[in-house]
């Protein structure tokens, strides 16, 4: 009898380690980025928050030309002229862009899949779970790329390739080659962050570390975005103009 | 010493928070004037509930007599909605008075900082760095 009873606890104990250990965090709902250059509630510095965005650490010929275009384009926005980007074409950020938002993001977790959308340009990424990443050549390029990922204890470790070499983040040159490592994880029940690795064998001499911090929004609802009615355009000198008479 | 070292991190913190700021805004609002505002005092033909940007169609009269169209841009309409905006919020045939950041290029536009609706509510666009942009004496656009 007392064997039984015995038998019977260290199985159900058993089957809850299981249980706990195969489920992940509840990272399901909306989050705003913290942090500097953050929009809206998130506007300003929380001392909780990774720091800044490094510089990216290319190779001496990409970063030449790289410090460039920075530069030439704070010149023109210094002229009131500034050079035009993605947005003004209505397109969205993409990898890894999309994950410093700058509007608020949610996070879906379903069978097999997390979904992560940012408001801005109803922009979406699908990480399927448990599944090998696919060979460089069997992914055509898009915007969000191929993303693969699993729980590791209570960090979603996430693999992408296949982002666009038009999609680019800050200006930074890439190549096809492009892979972006992510380690996701609450750090305080209400905090997440998303550490990021940029590999690129062709242009960065070493990975691209950075973390994004996130806030939980209790009751937040994503809205609609869509890029509608844009009268920004890019002249034919590359410029950022407005189109008027309406 | 002690004064100046701090002088120095706060221009460095402004810096960093405007150049981040305006690399986030959905387009640059640098091809708006950040050293002098206007005030444009006239009846909203439209007011356009659209992304990437709202904004007010407004008829004012100028010096000559002539009503003339001036075209006021507002921030994504999410922003607007996340700082209490709606899209009623303001109504075609409603006077209202506007204080703008005009464009650079003094075309018939500008950037809407503050719009005061006809019942005397004001209503604020959640502008990025809206710090950035001065608030010159009332100049009314005519």
């Amino acid at each position: 009898m007392a064997l039984k009873i015995s038998v019977g606890l260290v199985l159900i104990l058993a089957f809850a380690g299981i249980v706990f250990a195969q489920t992940p965090p509840d990272i399901t709902g909306s989050w705003e980025r913290v942090g500097p250059g953050a929009l809206g509630r998130g506007q300003g510095t929380d001392p909780r928050t990774p720091p800044p965005v490094p510089p990216p650490p290319l190779k001496p010929e990409f970063l030449k030309q790289w410090q460039a275009r920075q530069q030439a384009a704070r010149e023109a926005t210094a002229k009131g002229q500034p050079v035009g980007i993605n947005w003004v074409h209505c397109l969205p950020d993409g990898m890894p862009g999309m994950m410093q938002g700058p509007f608020p993001m949610e996070i879906l977790q379903s069978k097999g899949q997390v979904t992560i959308i940012q408001e801005s340009f109803t922009q979406v990424r699908r990480v399927l779970l448990d599944r090998p990443q696919k060979a460089l050549d069997d992914v055509d390029p898009t915007f969000y790329g191929n993303s693969v990922g699993s729980w590791e204890k209570d960090t979603l470790v996430v693999d992408t390739i296949g982002i666009k070499e038009s999609v680019v983040y800050q200006n930074v040159p890439h190549s096809a080659q492009m892979r972006i490592k992510e380690r996701i994880r609450l750090v305080a029940p209400d905090t997440l962050w998303d550490e990021l690795t940029i590999e690129d064998p062709v242009t960065l001499e070493k990975p691209w570390t950075f973390t994004f911090a996130y806030r939980r929004m209790k009751d937040y609802t994503l809205l609609e975005y869509i890029c509608e009615d844009n009268r920004e355009y890019i002249d034919e000198k590359g410029l950022q103009k407005m189109r008027l008479g309406k | 010493m002690a004064f100046r070292m701090t002088r120095q991190t706060v221009a460095l913190a402004v810096l960093l928070v405007i150049g981040t700021a305006s690399a986030l805004a959905h387009h640059s609002f640098a091809v708006f004037d950040h050293t002098q505002t206007f005030t444009v005092t006239g009846t909203v033909t439209k007011f356009q509930w659209t992304n990437p940007h709202g904004f007010i169609e407004l008829d004012y009269t100028g010096a000559d007599g002539k009503v003339k169209q001036y075209s006021i841009e507002l921030t994504s309409i999410n922003m607007l909605t996340r700082s209490g905006w709606r899209s009623n919020s303001v109504k075609a045939g409603e006077k209202v008075k506007a204080i703008v950041a005009p464009l650079l290029s003094r075309e018939p536009a500008g950037l809407l900082l503050e719009v005061t609706l006809s019942d005397g509510r004001k209503l604020v666009s959640p502008v990025p760095a809206a710090d950035t942009f001065k608030r010159t004496p009332e100049q009314e656009l005519k």
